[in-house]
This record gives C-alpha cells, sequence and structure tokens, in this order.
C-alpha cells in the first residue's frame, strides 16, 4: 500500500497538468470565438435589419436574432431607389477588365526581370519597386486631368486604364518566376523554344496559382475602391457598388433605414457566397503574398 | 581556339534574342506605365507649382503652394489625426493580429480553425463603404447597439462619430476591424513555414512556450512582421472610405484623412494646384517612411 502513494501522487500530477491544458485550450477557443462572434455579428445585424418591417425593429432595443415580422420588401424599395443592378454590374466591368489587364501587364514584364538579360534590367527594376511607393491616391489629380482631356470621365475606362499597371503584380510575379527551376527553360530552349513559347508553354501552366493570387488579390483592391469612382464619374448609372451604396445611403434615400441595410445586404450576400466558394484560394492567395514578399 | 567560336556565336545570338524579346515582353506594362505612373507623377510635381482651380487660367507660383502648406495649421492637424490612426491601426494590426494567429495555430478541431480563418477574413473582402455603413448605425449615439450595451454596464452614452476624441478611434477601429484578417492569414502562413526541428530543438533545450516563442518564433518570423509593417503602413496613409462614409473626416480634422484633405482640396474647393502640392508631400512621407523600415529592418529581421 505504502509503495502506491508515490504512483498516486504522480498520477494526481498528471491530471492536475492534463486538466490545466484542457482549461488553456478551452481558453483560447474562447478568446477566438469572442473575436470571431464581434467580427460576424454587425453582418447578421445588417441582414437582419434588411428583413426588418420598420425602422423601429431594426432598431429594436435589445436586438434579437430574427426580427418581428420579417418582410422582404425592402429590397424591392432599395431596387426602386437606386440603379443597383447598374452598379453591380459596373463593378463586374471594371473589376474584371483591371484584373485581366494586370494579369497580362504583370506576367510579361515579370518573365523579362526574372529570364531575360538586357540592359538596363536592373535599373527598370528599380524603377518598379520606387513606384511601388507611390499608391494612386498621390496622382489622382493628374489622373483626372488627363482623363477629362481624352473625354473619358463618366465613362467606366477612367476607372479601368489608370490601374493598368501594378508593380506589386510585377515583383509578385518576378518572385514566383524566379522560384521555377531554370532547367525548365532549357530543356525547351534545346526542343528549339523560344521566349514566347517558353512563357506560354512552360512558365505559365506552372504559374495558375500565383496568377490567381494575384487576380484575387488585384479584383477584391478594385472592387472595393471608393476614392476613384467618386473622383471619376459623376452620373449615378455608370457608378460602382461602393459609391452607390453611399448614393443609396445619403443623396437618394428618403428616411427609411432599412432600405439602406437592404442595399447593404445585396452587396454583401454574392460576396459571402464567392467568398465561401473560393476560400481556399483567397486563404492561400494571402498566405503566398505575405511569403514571397 | 576555332571551337570556341561557335559558342560565342550562340551566346550573342542568345543576348539579341533576350533583348528583341524583352522589347515584346515590357512593351504592354512601359506603355501603360508611362501613361499612367510617369506622367501623371512628373504632372503631380508640375501642377504643384501652379496656382489653378479649373476654370482660370493657371498662374506659375513656384514653390508658393509648399510656403502656404507650412503655415497651414488644417495639414498640421490632418497629417497629426492620420499619424495617429495609421499608428494605432498599425499597432493593432501587427501585434493583435501576431496574438490571435498564435492562439489559432494551436491544436483544435480543423472545422473550428477553419470558422474562425473565414470570420476573421471576410470583412476583407467587403467593400469599406459597406463595413463603414454598417457601423455608422452600430455606433450611433442615440440608438446605437454599441451604447446599448455599455449601458448595461453603466457606461454613460458615447458621441462615437460626433466627439473628437472618439471620431478618430472610430475610424481605427473599424478599419481594424476590417483588415485584422489579413494580418492574421499572412501571420499563420509566416507561422507555418518555421520548420518545426527549431521547436523541437527549443523544447530539448528545456525552453517553456515563452521561450520558445520569443527566441524562436519571433526572430524567425521577423521578415512577415517587416511585410505587415510595410504594407499597413502605406495602406493606413492611404486611409479614406471609413472618415468620409462615418465621420466626414470630423468633428473638425479629428479623424480627417491625408487623403480626405487633398480629395477635398482638389474636387470640394478646385485648388488643384494645392491639392498637388499635398499630394507630392504625401508622396515623400511614404518613400521617407518605406526606405526608414528597410533601414532599421536590417537590425532586427532574420532571414534563416
Amino acid at each position: 500500500v505504502r509503495a502506491a502513494a508515490p504512483v498516486d501522487a504522480v498520477a494526481y500530477h498528471d491530471k492536475v497538468l492534463r486538466f490545466r491544458g484542457r482549461l488553456a485550450k478551452l481558453g483560447v477557443i474562447f478568446v477566438l470565438a469572442i473575436a470571431a462572434i464581434a467580427i460576424a455579428a454587425p453582418f447578421v445585424w445588417i441582414v437582419r435589419g434588411a428583413l426588418s418591417p420598420n425602422d423601429g425593429e431594426f432598431f429594436r432595443i435589445p436586438p434579437t436574432l430574427f426580427p418581428d415580422d420579417p418582410t422582404l420588401d425592402n429590397f424591392g424599395k432599395a431596387l426602386a431607389k437606386v440603379p443597383f443592378a447598374k452598379f453591380v454590374l459596373n463593378s463586374l466591368i471594371v473589376a474584371g477588365t483591371i484584373t485581366i489587364a494586370q494579369l497580362v501587364t504583370c506576367s510579361t514584364a515579370a518573365y523579362a526581370f526574372a529570364r531575360l538579360r538586357f540592359r538596363g534590367r536592373d535599373v527598370l527594376f528599380a524603377i518598379v519597386i520606387v513606384s511601388l511607393m507611390i499608391p494612386i491616391q498621390v496622382t489622382i489629380v493628374p489622373l483626372f486631368l488627363v482623363m477629362a482631356k481624352l473625354h473619358l470621365t463618366n465613362t467606366l475606362w477612367s476607372l479601368i486604364l489608370p490601374p493598368v499597371f501594378s508593380a506589386f503584380g510585377i515583383f509578385f510575379l518576378r518572385q514566383h518566376f524566379l522560384s521555377l527551376p531554370r532547367e525548365l527553360d532549357e530543356a525547351a530552349t534545346i526542343d528549339g523554344a523560344g521566349h514566347a513559347r517558353i512563357f506560354f508553354s512552360v512558365l505559365l501552366p506552372l504559374s495558375v496559382g500565383a496568377l490567381a493570387t494575384l487576380g484575387i488579390i488585384s479584383f477584391t483592391y478594385w472592387w472595393n475602391d471608393l476614392l476613384m469612382p467618386l473622383v471619376m464619374i459623376n452620373d449615378a448609372a455608370t457608378q460602382t457598388l461602393p459609391v452607390g451604396l453611399v448614393l443609396l445611403a445619403g443623396r437618394f434615400s428618403t428616411g427609411s433605414l432599412t432600405t439602406i441595410a437592404a442595399g447593404i445586404t445585396m452587396a454583401i450576400v454574392p460576396v459571402l457566397i464567392v467568398f465561401l466558394l473560393l476560400q481556399r484560394y483567397i486563404v492561400q492567395s494571402i498566405a503566398q503574398a505575405g511569403l514571397k514578399l | 581556339v576555332s571551337t570556341n567560336l561557335p559558342i560565342v556565336a550562340t551566346r550573342s545570338t542568345a543576348r539579341n534574342r533576350d533583348r528583341l524579346a524583352a522589347v515584346g515582353f515590357l512593351a504592354p506594362s512601359a506603355a501603360s506605365f508611362v501613361l499612367f505612373v510617369l506622367v501623371p507623377t512628373i504632372g503631380v510635381i508640375y501642377l504643384s507649382l501652379f496656382d489653378w482651380n479649373l476654370i482660370s487660367n493657371g498662374r506659375f507660383v513656384g514653390l508658393d503652394n509648399f510656403a502656404k502648406l507650412i503655415s497651414d495649421k488644417r495639414l498640421w492637424a490632418v497629417y497629426g489625426s492620420t499619424a495617429y490612426m495609421a499608428i494605432a491601426i498599425l499597432t493593432i494590426n501587427v501585434v493583435i493580429g501576431l496574438g490571435l494567429a498564435v492562439l489559432l495555430e494551436t491544436r483544435m478541431p480543423r472545422i473550428l480553425r477553419t470558422t474562425f480563418r473565414l470570420s476573421y477574413l471576410f470583412p476583407f473582402v467587403v467593400s469599406a463603404s459597406a463595413v463603414a455603413l454598417i457601423w455608422r448605425f452600430l455606433l450611433n449615439k442615440d440608438f446605437g447597439v454599441l451604447n446599448y450595451w455599455l449601458g448595461l454596464v453603466h457606461v454613460p452614452r458615447i458621441d462615437w462619430l460626433g466627439a473628437s476624441a472618439w471620431a478618430p478611434i472610430s475610424v481605427i477601429v473599424v478599419n481594424s476591424w476590417k483588415t485584422l484578417g489579413f494580418s492574421i492569414l499572412v501571420y499563420v502562413a509566416g507561422l507555418r513555414a518555421i520548420p518545426a526541428e527549431y521547436h523541437e530543438a527549443a523544447i530539448v533545450d528545456g525552453a517553456g512556450a515563452w521561450g520558445r516563442f520569443r527566441h524562436v518564433t519571433l526572430p524567425l518570423l521577423s521578415p512577415t512582421v517587416l511585410f505587415l509593417i510595410v504594407i499597413n503602413t502605406i495602406s493606413a496613409f492611404q486611409l479614406f472610405a471609413e472618415p468620409r462614409v462615418l465621420t466626414q473626416g470630423g468633428p473638425g480634422d479629428a479623424s480627417r484623412s491625408i487623403v480626405e484633405y487633398m480629395y477635398d482640396a482638389a474636387f470640394q474647393s478646385f485648388q488643384l494646384g494645392y491639392a498637388s502640392a499635398i499630394a507630392v508631400t504625401l508622396m515623400v512621407v511614404l518613400i521617407v517612411l518605406t526606405a526608414l523600415q528597410f533601414a532599421v529592418s536590417r537590425r532586427w529581421t532574420f532571414y534563416s
């Protein structure tokens, strides 16, 4: 009996340690869950507002998870007040075209910087790095004047053209190309391939992930931009979604806040669906962007 | 000697081929660079030397705009509030982001980890104007939910958007709330890139959890920290949508960002020369800050 005592003590000690470990794990999950709720709750609350029959129910205190007498009328009212479908379409065209254009300009330039030997390469690349520090906000006044001169303000071109060059994109894809083994190019060269063929048939097929990363980053950025459309576009029918929401909330609003909530909900739900469908790629994209720079 | 000749010849044809290809591969980006980066950058410096309001003809005034900027009390106030908001947003992203990323990487059921990660990241893909509109409701002094909850614990009503002490804090909270998920994910990727052997070696050496964090995780994570500092600084100085939609920069200039100030000078009061001078100061600030960060980082980042 006496000999068993120390074993019991060890077992007891183990039990305490395991209990403390489990407690710590619960504490970690608790902290993470609080953060997740703090981030998700405002979205839930705005959807609740969009379904509320009136502002009183929207701002009911204390808020309930589901509104009394839920209705879909607010969505119709929001659609009637502003050309909502037009905003979405414009945003899609702008962000989509910028993304495709950037993929073309950045991948070709990145190939030149990663794989070609020519005089002035390092100087040109240094210029790319410096321009990384000049965001579009800095040059927005001359950009506006150029677009006005070309009679492109109030057209989607004024939003699409200025971001076609992306220093970040060139830098990111160059890093990626440098990580691909040169032996691949050499093998292709021996087979008689020129640079165009190496680029299209050797490097690009190996870069789908990196291209998707850049595409996702640039699409989200330009889909969400507020400043450019505010400067370049004056006409509601040519506006993009971020400004459209502000218009719905401000100039065009006639009192009912549930209508605004419906507009915000319509702007968020499609993004949520695409986000959930592409989440693996989006997560990978951001992870890669952080690791590669 | 003669056997060397063909090799020299192929080398020089390879060079020529490279040079020719470079022209083709660089053409699309070079054209867009000249039109939409180089010309506007020269343009903004050129315009900053003029007094011009769109209606009248521009008048060359030399460095007058910059002299005016130095004595412009509002500019200093706006830079003050921009720097305050930028530093706070940066600190929250870099410090709290790291804390949450470390917690997220502890052992837990996969479904929980995925759920947490997705909910943290979601606001990052939602437009800032939608986010700011939601928070404008939540932070409302009289009918906002936040003040109601604070009231339950006997905190008097706070004028989140209208008081000069609180307005910048609201912008900081809303912007950090939106961007934190991005920083967390970048950290998670950085944490995963640390080889497990380093942690194992530290455990063998008797290091505790804090010791491992301090002497293994942090040094190996320093390039990620630098990346986040640079990215968050540049994006914090681009702040526009949140103050615009939440507080219109007010009260006074308490939550006004420098981009907002420039926007108002250019497109509300049409002082294009003066706005360009403001833009030039922003460009200088960004270049100096980024260069400074890289210079300082040499001392503390550790590339394995």
